[in-house]
């Protein structure tokens, strides 16, 4: 980054307008989407999959983080294990799926060999005095938080992760995702910059008109409205969704379940919020009938209405856990003004596709409102992109969590600047 | 006296002098052709085939050691080892016990054509999966299946040898209608006071009374069956999966494996070939010894090469020495470059690595560290 963008950098983000959305260069500029994914992307915690993306010893999943890449293997005593996707030799890449199942690690291009904790077994020709202890993969941390996968780039990672994970394993435990699998993955390029992408997720305001799927389980009331504009149809809708949360909280403490709301989206370096919503009608699944997808319920739960737990985790994704079926969001900037959202479906590991699940049913309602979100990203970036835009208020009722996104993304990149302090800027 | 049929006379003779002369043993240099005496039905789907040599001959042999027959099937000889049930304190005679597997060319060819009076060439006996190797005070007998064979052999020596060996002998079968040698063990013991049996059985079938055991093998259940399991010396045969479980059920219980011994079956790599080996209990596919070694053929279905491979020679390393050029690496078993589709035969592999186990189920192979055990085709 030069001194120039820098400055410029640092000046854009003192001078953000809390409550109101960014400026543009934030979501068209090369040299902040660099920036991004430096400090961003290469220094917290990122969630890049889950557990059952690699069930068995030897099972490898890639992950491309910007120009980095990223292999998660399942060692032979089951555990996880990330390292660079780069042979030790001349860089080459070593795994080419984005899933695979290996015996050990072999670069194609000159058969350099490395056990799945890393280390190189065998490297031909290189002769006596070549020291193999010397050149093995390098590391990249891993923290698997109940099942979901977070990797982090930097050489010293966030220790608070361990406070999301106290804190969210009781919630999504009962899920068991380690028992489950990932009957669907479905990889949707959005044409906006990532920030857009995560801004769309985190309010609701835009569901009623654009969501016909969605909003038949999900009530947008869980997201906040304006009490004042709320008319006597709406008021006993309201009191109603209320009595479903109580009643789901009771229901989901009586069982030992998380379900009442934590929230530290901005808060801490790494942000995280929870809470489980009711859901309408049955009250059992986020399908297009409200009932479960999957006949078959995750881990040992034997009661299908449990409503949708959602977790947000900052900066990239979003995750709904039902009784019968988990759809797990992951985002991945590709470029300033493209980004990958990863999404996949998940049900219990003993579930038979045309038996206990119809596949179609079972990913409908995402599939759609994943389509109708990418169409408004769309629209955003390309208003962004426009002269005349300008940043604009938050609704303070509905969109409470995109200020909390904006809040810890400007609270990130600002505190990496200090820290980096004048003159450093130029490296 | 004088109006007995001569016949008669001459064939009371001809037992008398086997049983009061003294033989030679056998010398299957020799003698390499086995007699079949007796076909004995064991349960509803397992035979016992009794063999002699032509000319009387006593089998001296050590209990779980097993024969390798020469069976003439479908117009071509087909090799396979077998455990050989009885025991070398009955050496007039050897047996083999085979389970018939549905669409198993070998095991239904022994069922259905094998009679008494004709003849097969054998070799051997080999392989060292003997408790006379390992004296001990306690021994734990672990079966599942017809992998009984070699166990019932070392069972059955100790008791005609009347030794008081304190043997605990445990089957796993599919039903009660499906123990082998049942009677015969629980004759076995109520003749020697420290041989006990306990069966475990999946599902009871029609047997109402049973009182044994239900379900898998589980190490709740061997606690049981042996409390003082630690004090024992474990010998165990049968499917892969089931000596799988045992060793970790041994793992679980701190057991000291140096006084563990299987044998080892290989199914799930001959199961792809040979759909009849994965049950035909008592196949032994063990690598003949460095005495015996055998030469194999290798065809490379692709290049149409055939080679020949001994049996302590790697198929890459044969295949490098008649000159061809077969994509490969470490030699080690370690980066799997050598990977190929095994289409026939079977091979022993010591791998490092570089292949998964399913791989492995799927047929595949590490040509570096494969070495075989029967002719093979490979798809390369």
């Amino acid at each position: 980054m030069s001194t120039m963008v820098a400055s410029s950098l640092e000046s854009l983000l003192r001078r953000r307008k809390p409550g109101y959305s960014l400026e543009a260069p934030f979501y068209t500029s090369g040299e902040i989407f660099e920036a991004d994914l430096d400090i961003i992307f290469r220094r917290h915690w990122i969630y890049v999959g889950v557990e059952p993306d690699v069930p068995e010893p030897g099972d490898c999943m890639v992950v491309d983080i910007g120009a980095a890449s990223v292999i998660i293997a399942r060692d032979d005593d089951m555990g996880l294990r990330a390292f660079h996707n780069v042979c030790r030799h001349r860089g080459a890449r070593l795994v080419l799926d984005e899933k695979t199942t290996v015996g050990n690690i072999v670069c194609r291009y000159h058969q350099w060999t490395y056990g799945l904790d890393g280390s190189l077994l065998f490297a031909e020709h290189m002769g006596p005095g070549f020291d193999t202890a010397c050149h093995g993969l390098k590391k990249v941390h891993l923290r698997n938080v109940a099942g979901l996968i977070f990797i982090c780039l930097a050489a010293e990672p966030p220790a608070d992760i361990e406070d999301m994970a106290r804190d969210l394993e009781p919630y999504i435990a009962p899920h068991d995702i380690a028992n489950a699998k990932v009957v669907q993955q479905i990889d949707l390029i959005e044409e906006g910059n990532w920030k857009l992408t995560m801004e769309n997720n985190r309010e609701c305001y835009h569901c009623s008109v654009n969501h016909p799927e969605l909003t038949i389980p999900l009530f947008a009331y869980g997201f906040g409205f304006a009490p004042d504009e709320v008319d006597d149809v709406g008021r006993e809708q309201i009191a109603r969704y209320d009595g479903l949360v109580r009643d789901l909280e009771a229901r989901c403490e009586a069982r030992g379940i998380g379900a009442r709301e934590v929230d530290h989206l901005d808060d801490r370096v790494t942000g995280y919020r929870a809470q489980r919503l009711p859901i309408d009608q049955h009250g059992e699944s986020q399908t297009m009938n409200t009932q479960v997808a999957c006949k078959k319920l995750l881990g040992g739960l034997n009661d299908a209405k449990l409503g949708g737990l959602s977790v947000w985790t900052q900066p990239n994704s979003w995750h709904h856990f039902m009784s019968d079926h988990i759809v797990t969001f992951s985002v991945l900037p590709l470029s300033p003004e493209r980004t990958l959202l990863r999404t996949k479906w998940l049900v219990h590991k003993d579930a038979v596709e045309g038996v206990d699940y119809d596949l179609r049913n079972l990913i409908s309602v995402w599939a759609a409102t994943n389509n109708q979100d990418g169409e408004l990203v769309g629209y955003a970036q390309a208003g962004a992109r426009s002269p005349a835009y300008e940043p604009g208020p938050y609704s303070v009722h509905t969109e409470m969590l995109v200020e909390k996104f904006t809040n810890w993304y400007v609270g990130r990149m600002s505190a990496h600047n200090a820290a980096r302090g004048p003159g450093d800027g130029a490296r | 006296m004088s109006d007995a049929p001569v016949l008669e006379t001459s064939a009371e003779d001809a037992l008398a002098s086997q049983v009061t002369r003294e033989l030679p043993g056998w010398d299957p240099e020799i003698d390499d052709v086995l007699v079949c005496r007796q076909v004995r039905d064991e349960t509803h789907d397992v035979r016992t085939f009794v063999f002699s040599a032509r000319e009387p001959r006593l089998f001296r042999y050590k209990p779980g050691q097993f024969i390798t027959l020469d069976l003439p099937i479908g117009g071509q000889v087909i090799n396979r080892c077998y455990t050989i049930s009885s025991a070398p304190t009955r050496g007039h005679l050897i047996s083999i016990t085979v389970k018939r597997v549905p669409g198993g060319p070998v095991s239904n060819w022994l069922h259905d054509t094998l009679k008494p009076g004709m003849e097969l060439r054998a070799v051997g006996p080999l392989g060292d999966f003997t408790a006379i190797d390992h004296p001990a005070p306690k021994y734990l007998f672990l079966s599942g299946g017809s992998g009984i064979t070699p166990l019932m052999s070392m069972a059955r020596t100790y008791h005609d040898l009347a030794q008081d060996r304190d043997i605990v002998f445990v089957h796993s079968a599919r039903s009660p209608a499906d123990i082998i040698f049942r009677t015969e063990l629980d004759l076995m013991a109520r003749n020697l006071p420290r041989f006990s049996t306990a069966y475990v059985c999946e599902t009871t079938g029609t047997e109402r009374a049973w009182s044994g055991f239900r379900g898998r093998l589980t190490l709740p259940m061997l606690r049981l069956i042996a409390p003082d399991l630690e004090e024992r010396t474990v010998f165990t045969c049968g499917p892969a999966p089931y000596m799988a479980a045992v060793r970790a059920m041994l793992a679980e219980a701190g057991f000291d494996m140096r006084r563990y011994h299987e044998e080892s079956f290989d199914f799930a790599t001959l199961a792809e070939v040979q759909p009849d080996a994965a049950a035909a209990s008592a196949v032994v596919p063990v690598p003949p010894p460095e005495a015996v070694a055998r030469t194999f053929r290798v065809e490379f279905a692709k290049t149409g090469r055939v080679i020949e491979c001994d049996a302590g020679t790697s198929i890459l390393s044969a295949a490098r020495m008649a000159g061809m050029r077969l994509p490969s690496s470490c030699t080690k078993g370690l980066c799997g470059t050598c990977k190929s589709k095994l289409v026939a035969g079977t091979v022993d592999m010591q791998h490092g690595g570089g292949i998964r186990q399913r791989e492995i189920d799927a047929g595949q192979v590490l040509l570096c560290c494969s070495k075989p055990t029967s002719d093979v085709v490979v798809d390369r």
